[in-house]
């Protein structure tokens, strides 16, 4: 059974149509990439699954459950950041972990707190009012926030939206420790392609308010024709190589000696052999089946 | 998890300055009169009792606690609506501008139970408003001023009432005045479910309490009709407890318009709340 499932979904704001028929679902262990484009209707989804927003249409469910029916226990299940985390400035990092944690649907004392301040690097600061966070540091406590209450699923809308490269691999590793050590199920909204690449095992991408795609990442990825970057010493050897043998590839010059090269099944080995063989002096050759490529392809971008 | 979330909202409240500008500014306003009938308070009174000296003799402590805790009264519960919309016009709005409702509407806490809480901590600061009120212009002023009659200008002429009849009416009236102001603290809660920023209810509620009081007092008769239905004419109920005969059936009318405004606003804002999309 999925942990979080979501069938035809739709939402209207007015006459416009923010979502219009968005279906997926993410299964227990899962780290879920929910990509697209500006205004594909991402934050509309994630706001929809979190009750901020009311479908126009669809069913969201979590753990079999209908969400419009059982919110409640439902989010007390559920940890998340929507775009960045909006804290009471007025107050302390301590007591605005002990404002949510109390209507976290669990019981939270104040070791958990002084624990969770420790895991996400605040201790010392804790006592410190929110005012004073730098946009990591609040990125942090909304981490511990999210986590504090020892949620089954963690929800990430643009969780690196703002962050230092430190920062952004400090998010990564922990999403990463979230799935390995604590065995959390994460969906993980990003516009960093090259960051769900590495996390995420399951992905779905949406345009224009519908679901374009929905898989396992390595299995879509495998499924695209793959393309090489080579650079050879000898261009002429290689021009003629596939004008000879493999007339079918598509062949492009890049820049100097360097091409392209996009073929549909996976014949890299032979192609080595016959570079090696004709004298084409093959120094490097780059596989460019990257997600980002992915993306682009089916955004239309 | 409503009273949970209510203490929450006491804290959220306890850690503004803005709740504490209400405060101070009630005891600075309360303290200024006090000092201002300390100085030239018999001048004041001679204003008041001036006309009826020539049928009447006055002796005695008039200007007494008792008195000057009845000016307070009439002079604060113009300012005091300012001072609760402050922070009750802040509770929803304020939590919109600054993005913190995404994370609170996340949680498992229905919409209901965040109004209700809100709503709550409200009337509580409400109430301790009016009883700050009520200890200043009351104990403070006895303390000062010391104790006596206390001399009333009705529109059916002058009514003394005796010191020991007091106590109660005044308990009264802080009841009726708690609950103009409960009435006021409802309506800004329900503007502030409709706006993204803080300033706006506030504004908007002084400008309905300054229209309503205009249409309220304008001898027109086209207003006649709705004039009772406007909470604005019975934020004044409380003056009515100093009447004799006691007016029994008034207050009962005033009490009723009163508790059917706060009723019908929160029943609003839960109906509004409940099925707003949170897209800030």
């Amino acid at each position: 059974m999925p942990l979080i499932e979501v069938s035809h979904l739709a939402k209207n704001f007015g006459s416009f149509n923010a979502v219009k028929d968005v279906s997926f679902h993410v299964n227990e262990g899962d780290v879920f990439g929910f990509l697209g484009p500006n205004g594909a209707g991402k934050s509309t989804t994630i706001r929809c699954l979190l009750s901020l927003i009311k479908p126009s249409a669809g069913n969201i469910s979590f753990f079999g459950q209908s969400l419009s029916d059982h919110r409640s226990s439902v989010l007390s299940k559920v940890g998340c950041i929507i775009e960045k985390p909006d804290f009471y400035k007025y107050a302390s990092a301590q007591r605005n972990l002990e404002i949510f944690g109390r209507i976290s649907g669990k019981t939270i004392d104040r070791k958990q707190i002084e624990a969770m301040l420790e895991f996400v690097g605040l201790k010392g600061r804790e006592k410190d009012k929110v005012a004073g966070f730098s946009h990591g540091m609040k990125q942090r406590l909304g981490i511990a926030q999210t986590l504090l209450h020892d949620p089954e699923i963690i929800i990430l809308d643009e969780p690196t939206t703002g962050l230092d490269p430190q920062g952004i691999i400090d998010v990564r590793n922990l999403i990463l420790r979230l799935r390995d050590e604590h065995k959390k199920t994460v969906l993980l909204s990003s516009h960093q392609l090259s960051e769900i690449e590495i996390i995420a095992n399951r992905m779905v991408i949406i345009n224009q308010g519908k679901t374009i795609v929905e898989g396992d990442v390595q299995a879509l990825l495998e499924k695209q024709s793959l393309t090489l970057e080579v650079e050879v010493s000898n261009p002429e050897a290689l021009h003629a190589l596939f004008l000879a043998e493999f007339p079918s590839l598509k062949f492009e010059a890049l820049y100097g000696n360097n091409f392209l090269i996009e073929m549909e099944s996976d014949i890299r080995s032979r192609l080595i052999e016959r570079m090696v063989s004709a004298g084409c002096g093959v120094r490097s050759m780059i596989p460019k089946r990257s997600l980002e490529d992915f993306f682009i392809k089916m955004v239309g971008a | 998890m409503l009273w949970k979330n209510t203490y929450n909202e006491l804290l959220k409240i306890a850690s503004k300055i803005r709740s504490y500008i209400g405060i101070g500014a009630l005891t600075i306003l309360v303290l200024i009169v006090i000092f201002a009938m300390k100085a030239d308070g018999k001048t004041y009174l001679g204003f008041v009792t001036g006309s009826f000296e020539q049928t009447l003799s006055f002796n005695g402590n008039i200007l007494n606690g008792n008195l000057i805790a009845f000016i307070i009264m009439q002079m604060l519960i113009v300012h005091v609506p300012l001072l609760i919309a402050l922070v009750t016009g802040d509770l929803l709005s304020g939590e919109s501008a600054t993005g913190s409702i995404r994370m609170l509407a996340t949680k498992p806490i229905s919409r209901t139970g965040i109004v209700l809480s809100k709503w709550l901590a409200a009337t509580l600061y409400t109430l301790i408003m009016t009883l700050w009120m009520g200890f200043l212009s009351l104990v403070v002023s006895q303390w000062i001023f010391g104790s006596g009659d206390l001399i009333v200008l009705n529109p059916d002429g002058l009514l003394i009432i005796p010191n020991s009849d007091l106590l109660w009416r005044f308990g009264f009236a802080m009841g009726l005045a708690f609950l103009a102001l409960w009435t006021v603290a409802t309506l800004s809660l329900a503007f502030s479910a409709l706006a993204k920023n803080s300033v706006g209810p506030i504004v908007i509620t002084m400008a309905v309490i300054i229209l309503f009081t205009l249409i309220g007092t304008l001898d027109v008769t086209v207003f006649d009709e709705v004039k009772f239905y406007l909470f604005t004419t019975h934020m004044a109920a409380w003056r009515i407890v100093f009447e004799e005969p006691f007016p029994k059936q008034d207050i009962l009318q005033s009490v009723g318009v009163l508790v059917g405004h706060i009723v019908g606003l929160l029943a609003f804002t839960l109906f509004y709340f409940n099925r707003k999309d949170i897209t800030s």
